[in-house]
């Protein structure tokens, strides 16, 4: 057993854990934080992608232990007491969403791009949601999507 | 070195159980206590957007507004069977028994208002009951408290038309409808690596009737990403009955660098028994893509691949042929 600290959300958890969890097992079993999802459980899919230190990663691929002292974000830090967070609200906008079972990862992925680079390309945008496969959608309205919220947040920027 | 081509690809599509196969879809009418409509079917939806649309349906076939109906679905427990989201029929079926369901709630309104207000010729419109002979109006509220707090209830049932074809002459009516699309794609063929890159297509599809024309467009784009997957990537390498390619890693899907932009036209040619022209797309989206993928790579490199996926190998190899 050891012991993390971590802060998911905003808020600090310190959890006793197995050596051998995986990140996506304490964010869903541990927390009980089920919007992030798991898909293929081998880092290929991106259905479980977090924001890990400003950094997207597959929580899949990452053991618990190492988020120790880590600051993380997952789909349910997405909103605030305002409401849906401006990603959100525009993949609701262009009907973005389908089965939804990729659209957690797909929205931390779109946020680790546009707080890179808030005004991408669409090639761009396809290269940033590359790591997140969808089975539904044709990913075409989510590029769309990414563009309107990269609108939608130079909007709230001024 | 790298070559360009153009390629169609056009189809028609039986949708429906098909040949025979008894298909009905049921469906409950509820006016609630509240004055709200509630819809019961066992549709499922499965992100194809069937919620969102049997309520555009029974909004529609009300006259009231899209906002107080709520349907309730899924749940075998309070529903009633609207059969398998499968063979494209959720919008032409169950909106059908949909609409028949919300026809026969509206006549049950009516008749109840008839009684409260003495008048002959009255209408719903825009949730509110009206009279065409004075300014008499009706909530949906007074009507469900006038029938005693009770919930008015009515139901649906749809039976699509289909027989089975005989054997011996092939003739028959195995589906209705039918659906119709066109698909044109242009490929750029890289020859040393048998890459096929998807440059650009435009997508026209027969909808009928376009209930909800940006979920149209969000199957077009799925089901050409699929169709796409089909013709060029997805291998899963059966070896004596096993999936050898049984990962991501191996059995590639498209990802979102490997989609075209692609130009959606909305075909809208009413289908007459159809809920208010809608039919469905659901597969017929995808099945265009494969044929006009490769007819592009025939226009491209001029070698004809008959066996799906062309993968790179493959492609090489008849390009090679070719050149004996």
């Amino acid at each position: 057993m050891k012991t993390i600290n971590v802060k998911i959300n905003g808020e600090n958890y310190t959890r006793e854990i197995n050596e051998d969890m995986r990140l996506l097992d304490f964010i869903r079993d541990e927390l009980k934080l089920y919007g992030t999802k798991e898909g293929c459980g081998e880092g290929e899919c991106g259905a479980c992608t977090v924001i890990m230190d400003g950094v997207t990663v597959n929580s899949c691929m990452v053991m618990a232990f190492q988020a120790n002292n880590k600051e993380i974000l997952t789909i349910e830090g997405m909103e605030d007491e305002k409401g849906l967070h401006p990603i959100q609200q525009a993949f609701l906008d262009e009907g973005a969403v389908q089965c939804g079972f990729c659209i957690p990862g797909m929205v931390l992925s779109a946020k680790a791009l546009l707080d890179k680079n808030p005004k991408p390309s669409r090639k761009e945008i396809k290269e940033g949601i590359s790591g997140n496969l969808c089975r539904c959608t044709g990913y075409n309205k989510i590029v769309d999507s990414i563009e309107k919220a990269s609108q939608y947040l130079e909007g709230e920027d001024q | 070195m790298k070559k360009r081509g153009f390629g169609y690809g056009c189809i028609f599509y039986g949708t429906g159980y098909g040949n025979g196969f008894p298909d009905i879809s049921r469906s409950i009418a509820e006016l609630d206590t509240k004055g709200h409509i509630n819809i019961y079917v066992g549709a499922t939806e499965v992100g194809q957007g069937a919620k969102t649309i049997l309520g555009q349906i029974a909004a529609e076939a009300l006259d009231v507004p899209v906002e107080i109906v709520t349907l309730i679905h899924e749940d075998t427990s309070i529903t009633p069977d609207a059969g398998t989201a499968a063979a494209s029929r959720q919008t032409y079926n169950t909106g059908n028994a949909v609409k028949i369901s919300a026809e026969e709630l509206k006549k049950e309104i009516i008749v109840v208002a008839k009684g409260l207000l003495n008048e002959d010729h009255l209408e719903i419109s825009n949730g509110v009951i009206r009279s065409n002979t004075s300014d008499k109006t009706l909530t949906l509220k007074d009507i469900a408290e006038a029938s005693g707090g009770g919930f008015l209830r009515k139901d649906g049932i749809f039976q699509a038309n289909t027989t089975e074809m005989d054997p011996e002459t092939g003739q028959g009516n195995p589906y209705w409808p039918y659906t119709i699309n066109a698909y044109a794609v242009e490929v750029e063929v890289d020859t040393t690596t048998g890459i096929v890159d998807i440059i650009r297509a435009a997508c026209s599809q027969d909808v009928g009737r376009a209930i909800n024309p940006s979920l149209v467009e969000g199957q077009i784009d799925g089901g050409f990403a699929m169709g796409l997957g089909y013709a060029i990537f997805e291998d899963i390498n059966l070896d004596k009955g096993r999936i050898k390619h049984n990962r991501f890693t191996n059995y590639l899907i498209p990802t979102a660098l490997d989609m075209p932009e692609i130009e959606k036209i909305i075909v809208e040619d009413p289908e007459s028994t159809g809920p208010f022209g809608a039919k469905g797309i659901g597969e017929p989206v995808m099945i265009a893509a494969a044929p006009a993928i490769l007819n592009a790579i025939y226009d491209a490199v001029g070698v004809r691949l008959t066996e799906i996926p062309v993968t790179p190998e493959k492609l090489l190899k008849a390009l090679k042929k070719r050149e004996g």
